[in-house]
């Protein structure tokens, strides 16, 4: 599964833990990473994703159907899931206000061993760590 | 003096001031049926 990833456009590293299950996926500085692709690769592997967690610098804006959206470039956004903090930061849309942000992309719906990956994902905002 | 100006100028245009980049910073996943 490490080669796996390791091929992956845009990643630089891969930690994986046997123990724990928790795999590590350090971006390029300059590359572009897709999370989707990560989770196909891990899919391809025979393993399965259980959870797919991301931090990321971006800003909050309004996609073309009026949802909020966090883009991480002028290329990737992902629609962000409606909780507290994405209510709290809707009023950033638009604004020059670059956040850092950890958030959940990817869980495993309960009940499936084996689930189809999704076409999109959306960001579950869980924590804000820095708004410059 | 029109050299050192010129100096200054070269020098500035190559002074690159740090941006840090909107981007994907760390990814962390879960696996299971890892062997």
């Amino acid at each position: 599964m490490k080669q796996h990833l390791g091929r992956q456009s845009g990643v630089q590293k891969v930690d994986v833990n046997l123990l724990d299950g928790k795999v590590d996926v350090t971006p390029k500085e300059d590359g572009h990473i897709d999370p989707i692709q990560l989770l196909k690769a891990t899919y391809d592997s025979g393993v399965s994703t259980a959870e797919l967690d991301v931090t990321a610098r971006g800003k909050i804006m309004k996609d073309s159907s009026g949802s909020i959206a966090f883009q991480v470039e002028p290329n990737q956004s992902f629609t962000l899931e409606a909780n507290e903090l994405s209510k709290q930061l809707e009023p950033l849309a638009g604004t020059a206000t670059t956040l850092t942000v950890r958030g959940q992309l990817y869980k495993k719906p309960a009940g499936k061993k084996k689930p189809e990956l999704p076409r999109e994902l959306k960001l579950l905002l869980l924590e804000v760590q820095k708004k410059e | 003096m029109k050299k050192a100006a010129l100096i200054l100028v070269l020098l500035g245009s190559i002074i690159v001031v740090p941006v840090a980049k909107a981007q994907i910073k760390h990814i962390e996943m879960r696996v299971e049926g890892m062997t």
